[in-house]
């Protein structure tokens, strides 16, 4: 019984503690759109916008788009770094806003790249029939969807078109897969392989682009709906004003960013389209999500 | 010394030997020991680890192959991979797969070479069976095989999961670089044995050394005992108190004790001399005043009666003989005492001499004498002729007074081997027993009138001429006198010629 009684007064002290520290800890969660494993560069990036935005600011990582999209969903996140897919998926209700976008080489704009290893024979997508092709995830637009679309085009589904595919929740691992030649070919978000070809030119010189497709506009900074007005401008502020400072300047140069802009949500429309073109022919279902726990489960 | 004939070895060579042999057996068995040990700890280390990693990645596994989710499950084995030490020396890993229950890769460490999906075709007939086995098996399992030249361990690993079998892990690490380890090991102990024989030896020697050198020195005075020269042996140095040591303090009171008596033999032979010079002298005086009594006797009645000239008949031929004995006497002694120093040698040719000389004394006397010599008048001996013409006469002197009443006198010489025989044999009275010990005697005689130097001056001279004499005699039947002299070795080649 006392014993009882203590283990409720140390979780109250525990909850207590957790509650008064809350309103102060603003939570950005990350996605496979940018490389994540850089932990030093989101340490300084945290510490140059908790100075701006004058609270703290946790990066929360998670291995796939779904789990950052029901965290924001239930408001375990106040921000995230998304893909464009995600962001045009229809939401009722709505609970994402446009925070800012980034401009890379110029624009806010990338492409889904298709790599090959580097001593392989094929030149096309068409080329890579019966073989292993590595995804990213489920809800990527470059990862996923555009190849999707491009063997839609070709009358195909990834199921009956390559011999296995599998996804790496992760575009940089996407690129490892291919270069160690796990996979035939693989499709990337064409930011991460450039980002990986300044800072890891090793890896992606064992893998050779074969399709570059056309822009699509880069995956945005987005904002839970229903955050302090204050907060998600102070934010924007912050992310926008990078340019201004030589230390947000410099974060810039190392994510191989130019700033980051705010932008229409149009800019995602040709996501939407491909999205939806891919509605019209039947659709394959996603493997399961990996974060789905197979053991233990009872089936 | 002849090195295929160990017991001909010197201690120098055999005490070296034999510690290195000791050494090499000792860190030999010890090595091999040591290094079988090894191996097989290693070697089950090795399957240990094969084993370990395959059961990491069968437990990680199922999850991922659930999910189709090669991409995790390839980290895991990649990961599980990189475990292996990539140190030179330290076992490689050859080859780490998941596979499905039809054969299917599900994971390969070289993607590159056996592609995702695709079941695994070995060609190699070993390879084959060795799939099929872990295809089938059902508990993990350890498996040897050698692929390619080398020597690998496998550990096969069932993934099952609910009861389910989903695949296998196959785990395969190289037992080359356990072998290099091992080889390495091996020539490790073995240049360890050969520097400790090396150092052995140089031991051995050490001590050898010091041991063979006590024991020359031990050997070198036993040679100088041997020779003789017991007054020249020094005594050695027993520094050690072992065995060697025990001994060469045996010699030095040995060699002592052995000075001693022959100081002690030289100091009684010195009296012997004294002794046997004083017996001579007392002979001589004996023998000369028996004589000279008589003959003073005479001179005294010839004085008192000078002109008496039947006196001077009777006495006169008493004074010549009594003179004669003395000067038999004295030439008896002379010859003993002349015969100093090597004379040169002759040959038999002198014994015609001798004949003529027996003949001589004979005269007018009832005896036969036979002669019979044997041997060619060219044989040479090592000794003088008058000495041989000497002894002779003695010897057939001393017949024919044994033969007062006439009888026969034998002389024959022979070749025995490298000896000259000579033999004297008279038929005359015999020497009875109790006079035969003292034959040789000086002045010891038979006969009223005799010196008792005549066989004495016999034996002496034999004895010079480094042979021996012999007598057989039995009392009324006669006697034999046998003298056997050394011929020297030149002339008993010119005989046999």
């Amino acid at each position: 019984m006392i014993r009882a009684i203590l283990q409720v007064l140390v979780l109250a002290v525990a909850f207590g503690s957790a509650l008064a520290a809350e309103p102060t800890a603003v939570r950005f969660g990350l996605t496979a759109v940018v490389v994540r494993e850089n932990l030093q560069l989101y340490d300084r990036w945290s510490a140059y916008l908790s100075k701006h935005i004058g609270r703290p600011v946790h990066f929360v990582q998670a291995r796939s788009y779904r789990e950052i999209m029901g965290l924001l969903e239930v408001g375990g996140l106040d921000f995230g770094w998304i893909c464009g897919y995600p962001f045009v998926q229809k939401r009722d209700p709505e609970f994402l806003e446009l925070l800012a976008v980034p401009v890379f080489e110029g624009a806010p704009l990338y492409r889904s790249y298709i790599i090959v290893p580097r001593d392989s024979p094929f030149a096309a997508l068409a080329d890579l029939e019966g073989r292993v092709f590595a995804l990213s995830d489920p809800d990527s637009n470059s990862g996923y969807l555009v190849p999707q679309a491009m063997l839609a085009r070709m009358g195909h589904r990834p199921d009956d078109f390559f011999r296995l595919s599998f996804f790496t929740y992760s575009h940089a691992e996407t690129i490892e897969a291919v270069a160690e030649g796990l996979a035939d070919g693989g499709a990337v978000d064409s930011y991460v392989w450039e980002y990986l070809n300044r800072t890891q030119p090793d890896l992606t010189a064992r893998t050779r682009i074969i399709v570059r497709s056309e822009t699509f506009g880069f995956p945005p900074l987005v904002s839970r709906l229903g955050i302090d007005p204050e907060l998600r401008g102070g934010m924007a502020a912050a992310l926008v004003g990078m340019t201004a400072e030589p230390e947000g300047r410099e974060l810039l140069a190392a994510f191989a960013l130019d700033r980051f802009g705010t932008f229409p949500e149009s800019l995602f429309d040709s996501i939407r389209q491909t999205a939806d073109s891919l509605r019209q022919v039947p659709l394959v279902a996603p493997p399961p999500d990996r974060t789905v726990r197979i053991i233990g489960d009872s089936e | 010394m002849s090195w295929y004939r160990p017991r001909s070895w010197s201690l120098s060579v055999k005490i070296p030997v034999t510690h290195s042999v000791m050494i090499v057996g000792v860190a030999l068995t010890i090595g091999v020991v040591v290094v079988a040990q090894a191996w097989v700890q290693f070697r089950e280390e090795l399957e240990e680890k094969a084993l370990l990693l395959a059961r990491d990645v069968a437990t990680a596994a199922p999850g991922a192959i659930l999910r189709n989710d090669y991409w995790t499950l390839y980290n895991t084995l990649r990961q599980t991979a990189s475990h292996m030490p990539a140190r030179i020396g330290e076992p490689r890993l050859l080859s780490g797969m998941v596979l499905d229950t039809d054969g299917q890769v599900l994971a390969h460490i070289d993607p590159m070479n056996h592609p995702l999906g695709l079941a695994l075709d070995p060609v190699d007939e070993a390879e084959r069976r060795l799939l099929d086995d872990a295809l089938r098996t059902v508990t993990p399992s350890i498996v040897t095989g050698s692929s390619g030249g080398s020597d690998f361990i496998e550990g096969v690993v069932p993934i099952t999961f609910d009861q389910k079998r989903l695949g296998v892990v196959r785990i395969r690490v190289s037992m080359a670089e356990l072998e290099g380890q091992i080889w390495r090991a091996g020539f490790t102990v073995l240049v360890l044995t050969l520097g400790l024989a090396a150092a052995g030896s140089l031991l051995g020697a050490l001590i050898s050394s010091r041991m063979v050198g006590r024991l020359k020195a031990l050997a070198e005075g036993m040679e100088t005992v041997g020779r003789g020269e017991v007054s020249q042996v020094r005594p050695l140095a027993a520094t050690n108190r072992d065995e060697i040591g025990q001994l060469v303090a045996r010699f030095n009171e040995m060699a002592a004790e052995l000075a001693e008596k022959k100081r002690l033999e030289e100091k009684l032979a010195l009296s012997e001399k004294l002794a046997s010079l004083g017996q001579i002298v007392a002979g001589v005086a004996h023998e000369v005043n028996n004589p000279l009594g008589g003959m003073l006797n005479c001179i005294n009645t010839l004085k008192t009666h000078p002109d008496d000239p039947a006196l001077l008949r009777r006495y006169l031929p008493l004074l010549e003989k009594g003179l004669h004995r003395i000067g038999a006497t004295v030439q008896g002694l002379l010859v003993e005492l002349q015969n100093e120093g090597e004379p040169a040698p002759c040959d038999l040719a002198c014994l015609s001499d001798l004949r003529e000389l027996v003949a001589a004394e004979i005269g007018d006397r009832k005896i036969v004498l036979r002669w019979d010599n044997g041997v060619p008048g060219k044989t040479c001996l090592g000794c003088s002729c008058p000495n041989l013409q000497q002894v002779l006469l003695n010897l057939m002197n001393n017949s024919i007074r044994a033969m007062p009443d006439g009888g026969t006198l034998d002389f024959r010489s022979c070749r025995e081997n490298d000896s000259l025989v000579m033999e004297v044999e008279d038929s005359g009275v015999g020497i009875p027993k109790e006079h035969r010990r003292h034959l040789f005697d000086p002045f010891f005689t038979s006969r009223p009138n005799g010196t008792g130097l005549g066989l004495w001056v016999t034996y002496q001279l034999v004895q010079r001429m480094h042979g021996t004499i012999q007598v057989e005699s039995e009392p009324g039947q006669g006697s034999l006198f046998r003298v056997r002299l050394p011929l020297d070795g030149d002339a008993a080649k010119e005989t046999t010629r």
